[in-house]
């Protein structure tokens, strides 16, 4: 995970400092950003879990909405299940100057379940989210995952 | 903050695992070392048919949201324009004949308005899932939960959301300990699913067999009426042989009554627990366990899957070599201690975590019973945590 985002850094380094910035730069994809405040990225039902995002790289007009939320989902053999805990979109008249890109800080109180858990079948994930919406009707998403609790993997029981 | 710094670095503004949706994928070109869509530079030939692996397709979703609101708007015009043009003749030139009940005028109608009903559902619903996302709308059905008369009816609180309520548990109380716990009640409709199909196939049968013997006995044997009777009558006998072995396997052991002092559970906590087992029978053994079980509902195909996988099993009690007697049940009291860091119960659309206890019989002669009572573990909050921590 730390080499491929290392890797994307330099290549946008380059990117950017070169002459060839402008004639790519219609090809460059959105790029987005999202921090979790918490480094160790393990909350306990509660907490307070904040959040920055923030845009580069594309015009500001271009942006039709952004949406910010913190949902968990399943994984396993079952079908997925989402459950959205907090949600929040934001479009251009909401912002003073129309401009989605700076950074923009969102909080919430994490709740008391479902906590995040790795069964044999079923696995529960806790993510923020934030997805971008361009006027071209292309989307984009980035998330980062956190715990919430301190649920024990699942072993295999007897039979 | 050092990260909101680190944040407004140009360097350090490239996020970590940018993800993009299913119809967009991220490659770096070698030839010019710059991110960009590779399906700005792949031709993509137009397929008519698609794949569906799972929850993902291979085609384009825009191009499936946009095939769906075609169809459905054709639905709905083809629905609207035959129903006003049906109702626009009948006032131009009314016919009083055709207003009776039948298959002629009023079917149209029907017919017509469920094809405008359909289409225009249809278009409505696929615009708002194109212009969605899947977390938009799942607040949205949030919001609605949430509405206080909606919430009431919900299976699941607002204060434990996805962790089911135990209301259905704690209705009833016990003798010796606060609650009864209620068994799962699947054997109960198996027994009398086999029931309804004794009966009715006993009686059946037996109308056809008194029928075939009167033939016989006035000397005019029916053989075809006879060759009808004898498959039922295999299937009656096996109807009945199954319908007794599952009221022996039912009531050869009595009933179960399981007790507990609290509920819901939580982990890291302990409660008393009683168990009465009746009948009269040997057992070889007698275990009480706490069990949590892993279920996942899946699609494959046209069909809908469910499977379960047991994560935990605890031994709360266990009694060797007993004898029961009638009138004379098994009386067992214990702990039940529920293990620390476990996942709680939870219940969501596919997917669930559920606790029970089950208490399993070894007969000396009868073979083996089999019951379990469903419980609910909440989960454990932080200020519990901490109080387990310093004990």
């Amino acid at each position: 995970m730390e080499d491929n985002q290392n890797g994307a850094l330099a290549t946008l380094s380059r990117s950017r400092f070169s002459e060839t910035w402008k004639t790519v730069g219609s090809l460059m994809e959105p790029l987005l950003s999202l921090q979790v405040a918490d480094p160790r990225r393990i909350y306990q039902p509660g907490d307070e879990l904040e959040c920055e995002c923030q845009i580069d790289a594309v015009e500001a007009h271009e942006i039709q909405a952004v949406e910010m939320s913190v949902l968990w989902y399943t994984e396993g053999k079952g079908d997925e299940d989402l459950g959205v805990h907090y949600f929040a979109r934001r479009v251009p008249s909401d912002s003073e100057d129309r401009d989605l890109r700076p950074m923009h800080r969102f909080t919430t109180i994490l709740p008391n379940s479902p906590l995040s858990y790795s069964g044999k079948i079923v696995k529960v994930r806790w993510c923020a989210r934030v997805r971008l919406f361009l006027k071209k009707g292309k989307e984009l998403y980035l998330e980062q995952p956190f715990t919430l609790g301190n649920v024990a993997t699942a072993q295999d029981a007897p039979s | 903050m050092r990260w909101e710094n680190e944040l407004a670095r140009p360097l350090h503004f490239l996020a970590i695992g940018v993800q993009y949706g299913p119809s967009v994928k991220l490659v770096a070109s070698q030839r010019s070392t710059h991110v960009v869509s590779a399906e700005k530079f792949v031709a993509r030939t137009f397929r008519l048919w698609q794949k569906k692996r799972g929850g993902r397709r291979t085609g384009s979703r825009l191009a499936g949201s946009v095939g769906e609101a075609v169809f459905f708007g054709i639905l709905f015009l083809l629905g609207a324009i035959s129903l006003t043009a049906v109702i626009t003749s009948q006032a131009m030139n009314p016919t009083p004949e055709i207003y009776r009940p039948g298959f002629g005028f009023w079917l149209m109608v029907l017919v017509m308005a469920s094809f405008a009903l359909i289409g225009g559902t249809g278009v409505v619903w696929t615009a708002v899932c194109a212009g969605t996302s899947a977390e938009r709308r799942s607040a949205l059905v949030k919001h609605a939960a949430g509405m206080e008369l909606i919430s009431d009816a919900m299976p699941t609180s607002l204060e434990f959301p996805n962790v089911p309520r135990d209301n259905f548990l704690t209705n009833s109380p016990g003798v010796k300990l606060k609650y009864r716990l209620p068994t799962e009640q699947s054997n109960i409709w198996r027994l009398g699913l086999s029931a309804l199909i004794f009966l009715v196939s006993t009686g059946v049968t037996s109308v056809l067999i008194v029928m075939v013997v009167n033939e016989y006995l006035a000397g005019t044997p029916d053989w075809f009426l006879t060759l009808f009777a004898a498959p039922l009558i295999v299937a009656n006998l096996w109807a009945v042989r199954y319908f007794f072995s599952e009221l022996r396997s039912q009531t050869r052991f009595g009933p179960t009554c399981i007790e507990i002092s609290n509920h819901p559970l939580h982990p890291n906590s302990e409660c008393e627990i009683f168990v009465s087992q009746a009948g009269r029978l040997s057992l070889k053994s007698l275990v009480l366990s706490l069990v949590c079980e892993e279920e996942a509902t899946y699609s494959q195909g046209t069909d809908i899957r469910t499977e379960t996988r047991v994560v935990s099993r605890q031994e709360v009690l266990r009694q060797e070599s007993t004898r029961i007697e009638d009138g004379a049940p098994l009386e067992c009291h214990g702990t039940l201690i529920v293990p620390d860091r476990v996942m709680h119960s939870m219940q969501s659309g596919h997917n669930a975590i559920r606790w029970k206890l089950t208490i399993v019989g070894k007969s000396e002669r009868s073979g083996t019973m089999r019951r379990s009572f469903p419980v609910i573990v909440y989960p454990a909050l932080p200020q519990q945590t901490n109080n387990a921590n310093g004990r």
